[in-house]
């Protein structure tokens, strides 16, 4: 494998158990990522994608194998440790958008910037700039319910770069709009690859879209990679 | 997260359950108060008896009793029979003692406290009430507290001092009006004279003691508040007249019944002293001479240990009382923090897919706790001294009229103020203990799964 991959996957498992029984949900993945690559990620429902991507954001641990970000086993890290790494090396954005109700726009962005030990100001500064180039600047002081779907999406994608990771996982950030706003969402994230050189990983079932957009798509099924393409 | 962060966004997540917290924070709020008033109270009391006693210097006091015959022969083996055993016998309480004492180290000045029953009778009402013999030197040292008049100048005036509480009794509501008014006192004595013969003849019959019953006037100069306080305080009777006058008048010396019967045996001399110190230091000495030559004494600083107990005792009831409500305010706080995590339970994986760690998010749900206790401890206080100064109305409004003097039952000391803020931060934080790692402990794969 390449040493100047950005991360390297190898012989991933990941095994869910519930009582007696065991779920294997990842098997064996290898994988790598180069620095400023758009990688798609495609399978049926329940193939591992997500469950990768949540190894990935280090909010999972593996069950065997390791990921290495940066030449740094992300698969060793403790609560702490990967904590530091959520907050600084990758930046996530759900299906369901996942932002927190109460707040408005601005507030959803700049959170991630409160356990970053950003001084208010800045965060208030920060956020309002990143809304502006997504396009949100007039809808910072809304909250979540008075924006439409692709709105939201897009607040979330400022809040998944705002502390400026190195990598984006998106985990199906369309799954839940229209073929427009689809290829809006996909553009921005597509835009931040290209222009701000941050390595995206994007979850979806709209192959469409990641021939259009990905330089390469890894398709998943049952816990395993049983293809991989490179697009152009 | 910075402190200001965290304080902030506490402030910002509980105004969005407006009722609910209320509704917890009051629990709190009457939790500390109760406890608060509880503890208000006790200190109350307390310092409103060790201020009289400061104030009275009663702690320089030291009174000296005869021991009675009983308990000189019960005691006898700890007093060998020695030379000086004479000497302790037949010691009496008498104007050369008195004289003797004074030349003790740290003695102020020595006086007999003999106190006699007697009626009172003040522009057509009677009240019977002990009358106690106070020396002038005494009364004008500034140990007595005048609400109206001042205190007779020589112990061989016809005047006497008289409580603002006896005079309510007798229906007079201001002090004022009272003095430069005669007065009569009426003593009772034993009389076997040809005048008592009536009442001789009766107490052969076996009713009741040959009494004569011999009224003198006097002119009230002086009223003073009476002390609320028992023991042999300076002045413990509502009524004080001068010594040369008393020892003109025939009455029966009496401080208690046993004096009533003993007073036969041991007529020579007085059956109490009162010592007045110059320092509390000299208490133990001049205590240990006294004892040492036969007679018995009594100290406030003795009975201060005792008192401090009781109080002590009262406090650990208040407090349990006050514990109880507290005890239910913090089953308030884990509910409302275990309903709020369930309801954020979303929000908390957010917090950790944004790289918050499990100390982060402890702390948040624990600043919201603490800013409960907080907020509770602050209004908590507020409601505390409300309670006291109506309970403080209330019963003054009926005491006053019974001729206690106002007073304030409550006390805030300082640190009971920053006590029970800090008592109250600190509950509420053991509430959130169990509630904090529950939200510590929330998985943000099961949290973020979309449905």
């Amino acid at each position: 494998m390449d040493s100047d991959n950005l991360v390297e996957i190898k012989d991933l498992t990941k095994v869910y158990s519930s009582g007696r029984i065991e779920v294997v949900a990842l098997k064996d993945i290898n994988m790598s990522l180069r620095q400023g690559q758009f990688r798609g990620i495609t399978g049926p429902s329940g193939s591992g994608k997500s469950t990768l991507m949540n190894l990935l954001g280090g909010l999972d641990t593996p069950s065997s194998g390791s990921i290495k970000v940066q030449g740094k086993f992300i698969s060793e890290l403790d609560h702490e440790e990967l904590a530091l790494y959520r907050r600084h090396q990758v930046g996530m954005i759900f299906q369901s958008f996942n932002l927190i109700s109460s707040y408005t726009a601005w507030e959803n962005v700049a959170f991630p910037l409160l356990f970053a030990d950003v001084p208010k100001k800045e965060r208030i500064e920060r956020a309002t700039e990143i809304l502006d180039m997504v396009g949100l600047f007039e809808r910072k002081d809304h909250r979540p319910a008075e924006l439409s779907g692709g709105e939201q999406q897009r607040v979330a994608i400022a809040r998944a770069f705002i502390n400026r990771p190195k990598i984006l996982l998106a985990d199906e950030p369309t799954g839940n709009l229209d073929s427009k706003t689809s290829e809006q969402i996909t553009q921005i994230l597509s835009d931040l690859n290209k222009n701000r050189g941050f390595t995206v990983v994007m979850i979806s079932h709209e192959e469409s879209l990641l021939a259009e957009y990905a330089d390469d798509v890894v398709r998943l099924c049952d816990g395993k990679i049983v293809e991989q393409e490179t697009n152009n | 997260m910075r402190f200001t962060d965290y304080i902030e966004q506490s402030f910002s997540n509980l105004r969005k359950k407006k009722l609910r917290t209320f509704l917890t924070t009051f629990g709190v709020v009457i939790g500390i108060g109760a406890l608060v008033c509880m503890f208000a109270f006790g200190k109350g009391m307390q310092k409103n008896v060790t201020d009289s006693f400061n104030k009275l210097e009663l702690f320089n006091y030291l009174g000296v009793f005869q021991r009675s015959q009983d308990d000189q022969r019960n005691q006898s083996p700890q007093y060998p029979n020695k030379q000086g055993e004479t000497d302790r016998q037949t010691r009496n309480l008498d104007d050369d003692f008195l004289i003797g004492l004074t030349k003790i180290e740290g003695v102020e000045w020595a006086f007999p406290e003999i106190r006699f029953p007697a009626m009172i009778r003040f522009q057509e009402e009677e009240e019977f009430s002990l009358v106690q013999v106070l020396p002038a030197k005494i009364c004008q040292s500034g140990i007595v507290d005048f609400r109206a008049g001042t205190f007779y100048t020589s112990d061989e005036e016809n005047s006497l001092i008289i409580s603002d509480s006896l005079l309510r009794r007798m229906d007079i509501k201001k002090p004022e009006e009272a003095v430069g008014k005669k007065i009569e006192v009426s003593t009772l004595a034993i009389d076997f004279s040809l005048d008592n013969i009536p009442n001789i003849l009766s107490f052969l019959r076996g009713q009741g003691l040959p009494f004569s019953r011999q009224s003198y006037t006097f002119t009230i100069v002086g009223v003073t508040e009476r002390m609320g306080v028992s023991g042999p305080t300076l002045m413990r009777s509502d009524v004080c007249i001068p010594r040369g006058t008393s020892e003109k008048m025939k009455k029966l010396p009496l401080t208690n019944i046993s004096d009533l019967f003993a007073s036969t045996r041991q007529m020579q001399g007085y059956t109490a002293v009162g010592i007045k110190l110059t320092s509390p230091k000299y208490v133990e000495p001049v205590k240990k001479h006294l004892e040492d030559m036969g007679f018995e004494t009594f100290s406030l600083m003795d009975q201060l240990e005792e008192i401090n107990t009781v109080f002590i005792f009262m406090d650990l009831f208040l407090f349990a009382v006050g514990m109880i409500a507290i005890v239910v305010a913090s089953l308030g706080i884990i509910n409302t923090m275990v309903m709020s995590i369930m309801e954020r339970y979303k929000e908390i994986g957010i917090m950790k897919a944004v790289g918050a760690s499990n100390k982060d998010v402890k702390k948040i749900f624990f600043f919201e706790s603490g800013v409960i206790g907080f907020m509770g401890g602050i209004f908590g206080l507020a409601l505390g001294w409300i309670v006291s100064v109506i309970i403080n109305l209330i019963i003054n409004g009926i005491a006053v009229g019974q001729g206690v003097p106002n007073m304030n039952y409550f006390s805030f000391p300082w640190w009971l103020c920053l006590g029970a803020i800090v008592f109250s931060i600190f509950v509420s934080l053991i509430a959130g203990i169990y509630p904090t790692l529950r939200a510590a402990k929330v998985d943000p794969v099961v949290a973020l799964r979309h449905d």
